[in-house]
């Protein structure tokens, strides 16, 4: 099978970093629609602003697909001046709810997380 | 829309998107086509006029086509997960129904077991006015009887009249433990079936 073949390639663990952004990134697309209905480029642009979490923008999209077949956010088309439509999305109820818990669990472990590596950060001790 | 000079690269890069795409269904395929295309629009709307180093900066910086196909496929994959026919979804639905039947065919003899003891009760208590010979607490070597046909009970009887009262009592303390027996079991069961699900 080429596609399992391509995955187990690209999922070595030196790819932790990559797999990080990948695990948040769901967490960030949802929480970028808190305030607002955005465009798939808009959603991007703020990601890019306040994270570096993209790395291929067309990644984006597959997952916007998903979280709206999952219920979490709805879409429309807006036809824009610029001459074609763009997709707009925004968060539902459910949607609304998943970010908030996510959020929360968020906050909790990078905390623990960040509790851990302060030894480690201050580069004392350690053999 | 002006593409400038790019339009073939954009062309060609939409066809091999496309192509890669071909065994998804139609109207998500297109409608997702038709967002990538505004994705790229919009970029290319950022500079004045765009030249084919520019298309091809926002091309790759979208992804190859094999890409995009790939992750949109797992992230299909990862939706789908969910209600897939595999012999583990399978098998646990099976045990969910059995879980289901066990459960209802319990309920059922908890119900006529409980119900039929309490009904015994508020029919003896009916009885022992009528028959205050045959119906009763009796204590003998056999054991404790309630109540005999045709034959009286002997021993000795412990209650007399009062076992009026005490008989509906029982009788109601058991209807309304049979109840919330079966209330209990109900919950009980489906709690489990969230769990198996």
């Amino acid at each position: 099978m080429p596609l399992l073949g391509n995955t187990a390639k690209t999922e070595r663990p030196e790819n932790w970093e990559a797999q990080l952004r990948k695990g948040c990134l769901e967490l960030a697309i949802l929480a970028s629609l808190w305030e607002r209905r955005l465009y798939g480029l808009e959603i991007l642009r703020l990601l890019e602003e306040d994270s570096d979490l993209v790395l291929a923008e067309g990644t984006v999209y597959p997952i916007l697909s998903r979280l709206k077949a999952e219920g979490l956010l709805q879409s429309e088309w807006v036809e824009a001046e610029a001459g074609h439509p763009r997709k707009y999305y925004w968060l539902t109820a459910a949607g609304k709810a998943k970010v908030v818990s996510m959020a929360r669990f968020w906050s909790s472990f990078s905390h623990n997380i960040s509790t851990l590596l302060k030894p480690v950060l201050n580069g004392k001790g350690g053999r | 829309m002006n593409t400038g000079t790019c339009s073939p690269m954009i062309e060609n890069y939409f066809a091999q998107l496309e192509s890669k795409m071909a065994d998804l269904p139609q109207n998500q395929r297109q409608e997702f086509l038709m967002e990538l295309r505004a994705h790229v629009m919009d970029r290319l709307e950022q500079v004045a006029a765009p030249s084919e180093e520019d298309c091809r900066n926002v091309l790759n910086a979208l992804g190859t086509p094999e890409e995009i196909a790939r992750q949109y496929r797992m992230e299909l994959l990862l939706k789908r997960s969910t209600w897939r026919i595999s012999p583990i979804s399978v098998l646990r639905t099976t045990l969910r129904w059995t879980v289901a039947g066990i459960q209802g065919y319990l309920v059922f003899i908890v119900a006529m077991i409980g119900y039929v003891i309490s009904a015994c009760f508020f029919v003896t208590a009916l009885l022992k006015p009528i028959f205050p010979h045959y119906v009763g607490l009796f204590v003998n070597e056999e054991g404790v009887q309630i109540a005999r046909f045709p034959m009286q009970p002997h021993g000795h009887e412990l209650l007399g009249n009062y076992f009026i009262p005490v008989a509906i009592i029982l009788g109601y303390l058991i209807t309304l433990a049979t109840t919330l027996l079966i209330r209990f079991l109900a919950r009980h069961g489906r709690s489990l079936r969230q769990r198996l699900a």
